[in-house]
């Protein structure tokens, strides 16, 4: 079972490198972190974006990348699409975003996943490796999906329990995220919520359980009662694997508290049917990047390796 | 502007005690919290309700008579009815939730004809005391409202606006938050977003700077906002957080306090008197605060 986040790192050093393809690496943190993977032994990428920013970056953060697979594109689209159809076609192992506009590799997902017959929803996963708590933790969609129906969160959740199963996870628990309150009744995703755990119980979202609770509050002080703060003790707490957003404004803003939280970290892949495509944020540094290239090479192992069962 | 909530607390010490009116009042009402803001000579508590689980707290607690109102009304209902009576026609000065559930509290008390409730909507303000920062940030709104128009929005952002007055912000940098920083017309939280920035523009929430739409990424991190070249005196400073529906309110507020372990009391806005709601959200902890931010309230609202 993968735990942590260092569980992935020492992971992506031993099983390393797996083919990475980057989309458009345009950007000095990006060029940093994929030369770190390459040297670290993640990695061997596969550049793709227009030449002359390539080399200038590679020049200005002293990454030789003379001997490395390159392919010259200027067009957006076309990059996401060579890329996508690169990960589809198993020439690499990991697709990962660079500085492109996270649509276009969304479209290029979609329509990869049509051809392949599997017709996915596709949606992000951003994984929390948070200090204190003995396993991951994620919350999904925080990309794709604006609003998603009862139908996509369905979705949404197989694609989750599909990645925790392989991380090792063989019964993931899930929790339904909503902002019901003890006003104004059962808002949708409350309903959405009650409709998931009798879908879980019959078995149609795979091996998997969605949990009574559908908030921290719920998580943290079951049955709502008087809690104190001194006495959280996230180790102690039932925990869940699978957080399911409500909708991406709320799953944006969650998973982003990292940026004000200092006790949690975040990794954001898509699981695509043929291998995971990684997601770091546009405001992601260096060394976030790099990690979530090691989520990518675990993930892209754990398949290799028919993790799931 | 407040830095911390010991500061809440200094500043509501000074401006001696304030009638408070608990309804209603039963054997299963928590008075900790009230003990503790009367040792403070914060208030001057009215508890309406149960008169004999009232007078068995006093004894328990060791409590004079004299330094308390006990008023006799077994009917919760009732009981709340008077209580918001006796705020109204200014016999008390904050109202308080007690054992009721908030459910038919506040539909009580945001009746417009029965209640308290003045503006167009009122909304939860959760304050937090971050020990990252050197002054206490504001998110809004956590509780009320579930999917507010942007009418709403407007109303609940001059809320905010009027507590963080009395909290010493003379001049608040606002994010309006959505999942992106792009106005895109698919998400309708970035277009509510940039109506209030616009609004804000033009001067109409007064003396204040509005950003957005925002995501959290730029609005909490400076540094993240110029890697994204989003450029604006609210990045990375933000005071107060406009939050685009109330999943995204309500959970992260609770994220903040269960994982962040950040301080967080909540006040109720948009009513004509000061209202302590003791969400279940909000730690025991936090729940003097709450006092402490009704007593600041009153003749503000």
């Amino acid at each position: 079972m993968i735990r942590s986040f260092a569980d992935m790192d020492r992971l992506a050093s031993q099983k390393g490198p797996k083919r990475l393809v980057v989309l458009a690496p345009e950007d000095e943190e990006f060029m940093l972190a994929v030369r770190d993977s390459a040297a670290k032994g993640y990695t061997r990428p596969v550049l793709i974006g227009d030449r002359e920013k390539m080399e200038r970056l590679a020049d200005q953060v002293q990454y030789d990348i003379g001997s490395t697979e390159k392919i010259y594109e200027k067009s957006r689209q076309a990059i996401a699409d060579l890329g996508i159809n690169m990960l589809f076609s198993g020439e690499v192992d990991i697709a990962g975003k660079g500085q492109i506009p996270t649509a276009y590799i969304y479209r290029a997902i979609i329509r990869e996943e049509s051809k392949a017959g599997k017709g996915k929803v596709v949606s992000v996963i951003s994984l929390w490796d948070i200090e204190g708590l003995e396993h991951l933790t994620c919350f999904t969609d925080t990309g794709v999906n604006i609003t998603p129906d009862y139908r996509a969160k369905a979705e949404i959740v197989r694609n989750a329990v599909f990645l925790f199963h392989l991380l090792g996870y063989p019964q993931p628990k899930i929790c339904v995220l909503s902002g019901k309150r003890e006003i104004n009744g059962d808002i949708p995703s409350y309903q959405d919520c009650l409709a998931l755990k009798k879908a879980a119980a019959s078995g149609e979202l795979g091996a998997c359980e969605v949990m009574e609770a559908a908030s921290f509050l719920d998580i943290f002080s079951p049955g709502r009662k008087a809690f104190r703060r001194g006495d959280i003790d996230i180790g102690k707490a039932d925990f869940p694997h699978i957080m399911l957003v409500p909708n991406l404004a709320t799953g944006n803003i969650l998973v982003k508290l990292d940026f004000a939280l200092k006790n949690v970290r975040r990794r954001s892949l898509v699981m695509s049917s043929r291998g995971p495509v990684i997601i770091p944020s546009r405001s992601d540094f260096r060394d976030s990047i790099l990690g979530e290239i090691a989520a990518g090479v675990t993930v892209a192992e754990q398949i290799k390796g028919g993790a799931a069962s | 502007m407040m830095t911390n909530f010991d500061q809440i607390r200094k500043e509501a010490k000074a401006k001696g005690a304030k009638r408070l009116v608990v309804a209603p009042v039963t054997a299963a009402t928590d008075l900790s919290t009230l003990s503790a803001a009367m040792a403070d000579g914060l208030v001057f508590p009215i508890l309406v309700g149960d008169g004999k689980a009232a007078s068995s707290w006093l004894g328990r607690e060791k409590i004079p008579a004299a330094h308390l109102e006990v008023i006799d009304e077994p009917d919760g209902g009732k009981a709340l009815a008077l209580a918001i009576d006796m705020v109204k026609k200014g016999a008390a000065e904050i109202l308080m939730r007690g054992d009721m559930a908030p459910g038919p509290f506040l539909g009580t008390v945001l009746d417009r004809e029965k209640g308290l409730l003045k503006e167009r909507v009122a909304s939860v303000v959760s304050v937090f005391d971050p020990s990252a920062v050197n002054q206490v940030t504001m998110a809004t709104d956590t509780y009320v409202n579930s999917f507010p128009t942007i009418a709403e929005k407007v109303t609940i952002t001059e809320n905010v606006i009027k507590l963080a007055g009395v909290l010493g912000f003379a001049s608040p940098k606002i994010a309006a938050l959505s999942a992106i920083e792009q106005v895109n017309p698919a998400i309708p939280s970035t277009m509510d977003a940039a109506i209030l920035s616009k609004m804000a523009e033009r001067r109409q929430f007064g003396d204040v700077t509005l950003e957005g739409p925002l995501d959290i990424d730029c609005a909490v991190s400076r540094r993240a906002a110029d890697r994204k070249g989003v450029h604006s005196a609210v990045t990375g400073r933000g005071d107060i957080y406009l939050m685009p529906n109330v999943e995204a309110a309500y959970l992260m507020a609770q994220l903040t306090v269960f994982i962040g372990k950040t301080p967080m009391a909540c006040a109720l806005m948009g009513v004509s008197r000061p209202v302590v709601l003791n969400l279940p959200f909000v730690p025991v902890e936090n729940r003097a605060t709450e006092i402490d931010l009704a007593v600041l309230l009153c003749g503000r609202l």
